[in-house]
This record gives C-alpha cells, sequence and structure tokens, in this order.
C-alpha cells in the first residue's frame, strides 16, 4: 500500500529501517522497567505544550507595563479560545514543575544518580534550576499586583549576599525597584533565552541517558548494587529485555493520557485555583496587597528566609542545601540502589523531603 | 476477561497523579481554610523578606510618627489601619489636609494642615470627598438638627475605622441613642431585600473577577447603584426609599442577567470540560490495553 | 490468534480517539488565531460637512481598512476604499493633480475612483453615505 510505498522511498534514502531497528524496535529496555520511567516523556510533553502555548500568547500578549495587563484580559475574555490557551499554559506551569518533582523523587529513591550516571544527575540538575527560573519570569508577564509583588520579594532575596547583594539586585531588576526595565529583560528571558538553554539541556540529558544506557529498576531483585568497575565506557544493554517501540513507547502515552486528564481536570473545573484575586489586579507600585506569597514551589525558600534572624544565614543554608543536592552522586559514592538497602540515604531523603514539605505548608500560613 | 486480569503492580501509573492531585489539592484546601483569618497589612511588615518590599511603599509621615504614639494619640492609627479608606491607599493628609511627606511641617496650619474638626464642620469635612452624601445629608432631618443634638457622619460612621457602608450601620442600638427606632426599622425593612440583591450580585462579581473575566464595566455599574441606593438612606424618608428601590431593582435585573449569560458560558466550558477529561482517561485505558497485548 | 485481533481493534479504536483528539484540540487553536470581523469599526461614522474643504480629501478608518472622503474642486462628495485594487497599497492624495496616486506602482485613479492609468485591474470601491443637516454619516 501506499504508506509502505512511501516508507521504502525514505528508507532507501536514509536507511530508515536501520535507525527505527537501532532507536525503536531493537532498543531494549528492562523486562522489570516501571512507570516511573516514563515521567521524563511527560515532562517532556509538557515543555512542548508550554511552548506551543506560549507562542500563541505571544500572538495577543503585549510586553509593555501600560499594555500587559489589559492584553491578557483581552486574551481572557475577547479572544475566542483565549481562556483556554491562557489556563493551559499557567496550569503547564505549575504541573510541569509538580512532574519534575516527582520524577527526581523516583531518581533518588532508585539511585539512578549514582555511577556512571553523574552527568545525567547534574544536567537534570541544572534543568530543575532553569525550570524554577523561567516559571519566576514567567509570572511577571501579566503585570498583575500578584506579579509585581512576588517579584520584588522574590528579586530582594538577593539582597542578602555580601558585597555584591544589593547591586544583583538592581541588574536583575533593571533598576532600583520593579520596572518596565524588569518587564524588559524577564520576558526576553522567559521567551528566547531559556527556553533555547532549557532545548538544550535537555538534548544534552537525553543523549547521555542514551549513551549509558536505561538503569535497571533496583527493586524486584536480591542483587541490586551495581559496582561499576569504571575501567573503559561500555553501554548499559539489557538483552533479552523488552522493545521501547511499541512496549515503552505505549506505557509512555497512556502515563502522558493520564497527566492530561489531571492536568485538562484543573484547567476546565479549577481553573481559578492557582490564582489568587491579586492575580486580577492591575500592578500598582504604590501598594502592597497584604499577604502576598510567591508560588506554591517557592514557598519553603520563602519560609526559609523568614525563620533565620539574618536573611545571609537563611540564604546561605539554601545554597549549601542546593550545592549537597547538586553533588549528591558525589557525596554517595555506594553501588547499592535499592532504598530499602541504603537506610541512611533513606532517612536523610526522606526528613528532607519532609522538612521541604513542612516549610511548604508552613510559608503557606505565615 | 482477560481485562479484568490488571496486575496490581501496574497501578503504579496512578501512584504518580494521585501525588500529583494532593501535591496540588493541599494548597487549595489551606487556602479556603486561611481565607477566613485575614490578618492586617502590619503582619506582612514583620517577616524579613517581606519587610524591603513594604518599607519600599511610601508611608505618610503621619502615620509614621503617630503610629509609634500612646493612648490617644496613637489610637486613631490603630482604627484607621482596618478602615476602608486604608484599604484605598487614603491616608491622613485626606481628610485632615497637611503635607504627608514633610514631618517638621506637617501639621502647620499655614501649609494646609486642618487639625480636627468642631461638630458642626464635620459634614464639610466628609463633603470634601463625598459632596453628594452631603448635600442629601443636609437637606434630611438628620442635617436639619445639625449643631442642636442631631447626628453627624461621624455618629454612625465613626471618625477613623471608617467601613464600606452597609445596612448594618442601620440597628437599634445606634439609633436609639437619640430616638425610637420605630421609623429607621422600616426603612432598614423597606431596604433589605435591595441590599441583599446587592451583596449577591457583588460577590458573583467578585467571584468572576477572581476567574480573569473583565468585570470593569459590570463593577462600576454595580458601584453606580450602590452609591445611589445608599444615598436613599441620608434622606431618611420611608416612602422615598420605597419609590426609589424599585427602579434600582430594575436595574440589578439587568445586571442578573449579564450574569447569568457569563454563567451559562461557563457551565458549558465544564461539560467541555468532562468529555476532555474522559477522553484523555479513555485514551490512558486504550494505550494500557493495547501495551498489554504486547507483553 | 486472539492477540493479533485485539491489537486491532485497540488500534483502531486509538486511532479514533486520536482523530478525535486532535480535531478537539485544533478547533479552539483555529478559533483563536482566526482574524475577527465585526467588533472593529462597524457601525457607522459621521463627519461634519465643514471638514472636508473643496479639493481635498480626508482618510480614515472604516470597518478595519482605510477609507477616504472627497470633496472636488466642483463641490462633489464621494466616499471611496482607499485600498488600491492593484496590490493592496493604501492611495494618496494629490491636491494639485486632484486625483488618486498609488506610491507602489504609480496607479493613478480620478477622483470617483475610476482608474486613469497604471496597473490597477478595478476602480476603487464605493462607501455608502449620506448627507443631511451638515452631517456626512458613512456606512
Amino acid at each position: 500500500m501506499l504508506l509502505k510505498r512511501m516508507y521504502d522511498w525514505i528508507d532507501l534514502r536514509i536507511g530508515a529501517r536501520e535507525i527505527v531497528k537501532k532507536e525503536l524496535t531493537g532498543y531494549l529496555l528492562p523486562r522489570r522497567i516501571n512507570e516511573w520511567y516514563s515521567l521524563g516523556s511527560v515532562l517532556m510533553v509538557i515543555f512542548g505544550l508550554q511552548v506551543v502555548t506560549g507562542m500563541l500568547l505571544l500572538v495577543y500578549y503585549v510586553p509593555d507595563p501600560e499594555k500587559a495587563f489589559k492584553s491578557i484580559t483581552f486574551i481572557m475574555n475577547d479572544v475566542p479560545y483565549g481562556w483556554l490557551i491562557r489556563l493551559a499554559h499557567a496550569v503547564g506551569s505549575n504541573m510541569m514543575v509538580a512532574v519534575l518533582l516527582l520524577h527526581m523523587f523516583s531518581v533518588l529513591m532508585m539511585g539512578s544518580y549514582k555511577s556512571p550516571r553523574e552527568l545525567n544527575w547534574l544536567t537534570g540538575f541544572i534543568l530543575f534550576c532553569l525550570i524554577q527560573g523561567i516559571s519566576l519570569t514567567g509570572y511577571l508577564a501579566p503585570w498583575s499586583q500578584l506579579s509585581f509583588w512576588a517579584t520584588t520579594v522574590a528579586t530582594n532575596s538577593a539582597a542578602a549576599i555580601p558585597v555584591v547583594g544589593p547591586y544583583l539586585v538592581e541588574f536583575m531588576r533593571g533598576g532600583k525597584l520593579v520596572g518596565p526595565p524588569t518587564l524588559g529583560r524577564f520576558f526576553a528571558l522567559h521567551v528566547v533565552v531559556l527556553p533555547a538553554v532549557i532545548a538544550a539541556l535537555v538534548a544534552a540529558h537525553l543523549f547521555l541517558l542514551k549513551r549509558t544506557g536505561i538503569s535497571d529498576p533496583p527493586e524486584g531483585t536480591k542483587e541490586s548494587r551495581n559496582p561499576w568497575p569504571a575501567k573503559s565506557y561500555s553501554y548499559q544493554s539489557h538483552p533479552g529485555g523488552i522493545p521501547f517501540f511499541p512496549n515503552y513507547a505505549l506505557q509512555d502515552l497512556t502515563s502522558i493520557s493520564i497527566y492530561f486528564a489531571v492536568f485538562l481536570g484543573v484547567v476546565f473545573f479549577a481553573p481559578n485555583f492557582l490564582f489568587t484575586p491579586d492575580a486580577f489586579v492591575p500592578a500598582n507600585a504604590f501598594q502592597t496587597p497584604a499577604h502576598i506569597k510567591p508560588e506554591w514551589y517557592f514557598l519553603a525558600n520563602y519560609q526559609t528566609l523568614k525563620i533565620f534572624p539574618s536573611e545571609l544565614l537563611g540564604l546561605s543554608v539554601q545554597v549549601v542545601a542546593m550545592t549537597l543536592l547538586a553533588l549528591l552522586p558525589f557525596i554517595d559514592r555506594s553501588p547499592e540502589r535499592n532504598p530499602l538497602k541504603r537506610p541512611l540515604f533513606l532517612v536523610l531523603a526522606v526528613g528532607g523531603i519532609l522538612v521541604w514539605i513542612g516549610l511548604t505548608i508552613w510559608g503557606h500560613y505565615s | 476477561m482477560t481485562f479484568l486480569q490488571l496486575k496490581t503492580k501496574s497501578y503504579f501509573p496512578g501512584v504518580p497523579s494521585v501525588l500529583i492531585l494532593a501535591a496540588l489539592l493541599a494548597p487549595q484546601l489551606a487556602r479556603a481554610t486561611s481565607a477566613a483569618t485575614a490578618a492586617t497589612a502590619a503582619t506582612a511588615a514583620t517577616a524579613p523578606a517581606s519587610a524591603a518590599a513594604t518599607a519600599e511603599q511610601p508611608e505618610t509621615v503621619c502615620i509614621q510618627c503617630h503610629g509609634s504614639l500612646p493612648d490617644q494619640l496613637g489610637e486613631p492609627v490603630k482604627l484607621w489601619r482596618t478602615s476602608v479608606h486604608a484599604d484605598n491607599g487614603i491616608s491622613c493628609n485626606a481628610c485632615h489636609g497637611g503635607d504627608p511627606k514633610d514631618s517638621a511641617e506637617a501639621m502647620n496650619r499655614a501649609r494646609g494642615f486642618l487639625g480636627a474638626p468642631k461638630e458642626t464642620e464635620i459634614p464639610a469635612f466628609c463633603g470634601r470627598c463625598h459632596p453628594g452624601i452631603m448635600k442629601d445629608y443636609l437637606g434630611s432631618a438628620h442635617g436639619k438638627m445639625l449643631g442642636q443634638g442631631g447626628p453627624t457622619c461621624v455618629t454612625c460612621h465613626g471618625n477613623h475605622q471608617v467601613v464600606k457602608a452597609s445596612l448594618a450601620l442601620i440597628n437599634e442600638k445606634s439609633c436609639s441613642r437619640c430616638h425610637s427606632f420605630e421609623r429607621a426599622r422600616a426603612i432598614r425593612d423597606a431596604m433589605q431585600q435591595t441590599e441583599s440583591s446587592i451583596v449577591g450580585i457583588d460577590s458573583r462579581i467578585t467571584g468572576f473577577q477572581a476567574e480573569g473575566v473583565d468585570t470593569e464595566r459590570l463593577g462600576k455599574a454595580l458601584f453606580a447603584i450602590r452609591n445611589r441606593f445608599h444615598t436613599l438612606f441620608h434622606e431618611v424618608n420611608v416612602a422615598l426609599v420605597k419609590k426609589e428601590a424599585t427602579l434600582i431593582n430594575a436595574e440589578l435585573g439587568k445586571l442578573d442577567a449579564e450574569l447569568k449569560v457569563i454563567e451559562e458560558s461557563h457551565a458549558k466550558r465544564r461539560v467541555a470540560g468532562g468529555f476532555a477529561v474522559g477522553g484523555a482517561l479513555v485514551l490512558a485505558l486504550l494505550f494500557h490495553l493495547l501495551r498489554k497485548t504486547f507483553d | 490468534m486472539q492477540k493479533e485481533s485485539r491489537r486491532k481493534f485497540l488500534g483502531v479504536c486509538l486511532a479514533g480517539a486520536t482523530v478525535a483528539a486532535v480535531a478537539a484540540t485544533g478547533y479552539p487553536v483555529l478559533g483563536y488565531l482566526a482574524p475577527r470581523s465585526g467588533k472593529v469599526g462597524t457601525g457607522k461614522l459621521v463627519f461634519a460637512t465643514g471638514d472636508i474643504p473643496e479639493g481635498e480629501a480626508k482618510f480614515f478608518e472604516y470597518e478595519g481598512s482605510s477609507a477616504v472622503l472627497v470633496k472636488t474642486k466642483a463641490g462633489a462628495l464621494l466616499a471611496l476604499s482607499a485600498v488600491c485594487t492593484h496590490m493592496g497599497c493604501i492611495v494618496q492624495w494629490e491636491k494639485d493633480k486632484q486625483d488618486f496616486l498609488c506610491p507602489c506602482h504609480a496607479g493613478h485613479y480620478s477622483p470617483d475612483g475610476a482608474v486613469t492609468s497604471g496597473p490597477p485591474p478595478k476602480p476603487l470601491a464605493k462607501i455608502p453615505f449620506s448627507v443631511a443637516d451638515g452631517k456626512i454619516t458613512v456606512g
């Protein structure tokens, strides 16, 4: 039939059958692979959706302090389905962070950051920071009371850094206070710079994954230590495993569909759950609303700064915590990957997560 | 038949999504309960992280000085902080005059400082910004008794802790200070139904605003109707109140119709949403079942 | 084989569901991007007859595109689309020559919109208007 002839035509020119065999049907994954491994592809779909909805929003959004808020009101009220595109973008950004945290959690639990996968962890960690950055810069775009003052609070925290702190704050804001220059640079970062860097890092992350080979899940097997000989490069293959296509590709698609069910549920049924009323009041540089708080994923940072009497101390504690997290594969060198056989790690990791959750909840109520 | 043999282990997909839902719902539930515990703007200033933010907002010299004074010199500031004037950025100088930026000259009469008004000066004091109400009051039975034991604005509305006007101001305790409550009760009863309509429409508009609906025109229309309605009271004339209330109810009916249109379109969105979520779940099930045929 | 037939059935269901999903996504996106007419500039425009002196032309926006009111030296009043019928550039009024010139490819139109020279294939579209009580109502 026609499709087969088209496939043959392409195959003759680029050897498509060979590629399909190598990357899809012949790419073998461990038999015991579980659903947590599909979170990466869910993240890619979320990112793709953010890019597409972001591009659509760019058609009507105006990045000027005088016009920004009105242009978003216009999108929400007058553009057909504008409300859907805008809400998809806003809800999507929150879901991106939530799914990213789940992805990180599974990597921590399965010890997939350990040798030889340190580079994967590092690129992933950088992506984590970049996603936080792109969320922060995007938050300012609507130029609402919430945008303006949450950005003020967030950029202020850098002031605690000794010597260069206040200059850093001014550099970030493009001025002493949040204002038109801030919107300009945040918009450039959010729309072009950060997406490009994120895309590049995702490519690197995927390359490293393919080059090293997928890890075996540590559960369900007696031998969960993977002493990596570190003598020469080798690809971790899974002979007798299941093919990526169609088997695990279908799992990816299942997880993506479940994600969409949750995502669309929030978009259609709880749209103002992520917005406070201040998100719909235009920014007023002379009136700080009571209770300005950052988004939920920054509440732990916010609360940490509030606990410590000195902002510098609060900031340092967070820098240390993030550095330890970034260097985890170099600190935890044991080859054991089953979480139940790593009691010290489990206590520290679960403890750390509970502290983060606790600080987040406290930050919300304080 | 094999459809029913879903292995329990493969209910893992449920775990990530339940966790996502739980993580996202927790703040929502938290917000619903904490919304009731509204704190004053002062609490935001106690946190070091946000102190810099509030310090950047210019506070008048009046508040800066009197805010830290004891007893009756500092009391007005405490009262003012919870007022509708404070919520809208209206500070002491708006009523009392004077320079809000210059501490040395702030209370200089030559620079426009007015001090505290005498009893008969009160209506003109408030009337500088609320001229319509002042006119209604002066023409009413209350206004005609100004300076002869009659009430001034402050008698019913307070002077520093002025809150958004509502029918609650017409109550037995307040009105029977000077006379029996009968006529006041008749007026309040006549206004009750219209007042609750206004409050109802107001909360629907606020609800829509929190969803991103452009409520500017509706909000302004309601604001105008509400003011027109509330000025009725200053006339303290029962017959007039009843007549005007009918006209106002008609206007409110028009606003209600507009809000209903918005409500209907939102209901349609939710129906579409139901299909979308259902569709996604169907897709998930189909992909899952197809995967199982390859295992 | 039972698996094969189940696979085919599921495959067909999935294909259908995916097509439905793509359509359900594409429809709002197209609606979002489609240009909206009607809301912009419909409704009549009113000018005072004194606004346009003899031998002059007044350009304005009508129904989202450029239009012009011209009063010839003889006193005749005309309302035309100012969009050149050649490639869509906006024509200019030449007061000394009392005609319209399109700056893109030098198309010329007489004051009543007829093509006098150059590449335009059709005359300038006429816009209905009426005059009463010293007022010109366009549309």
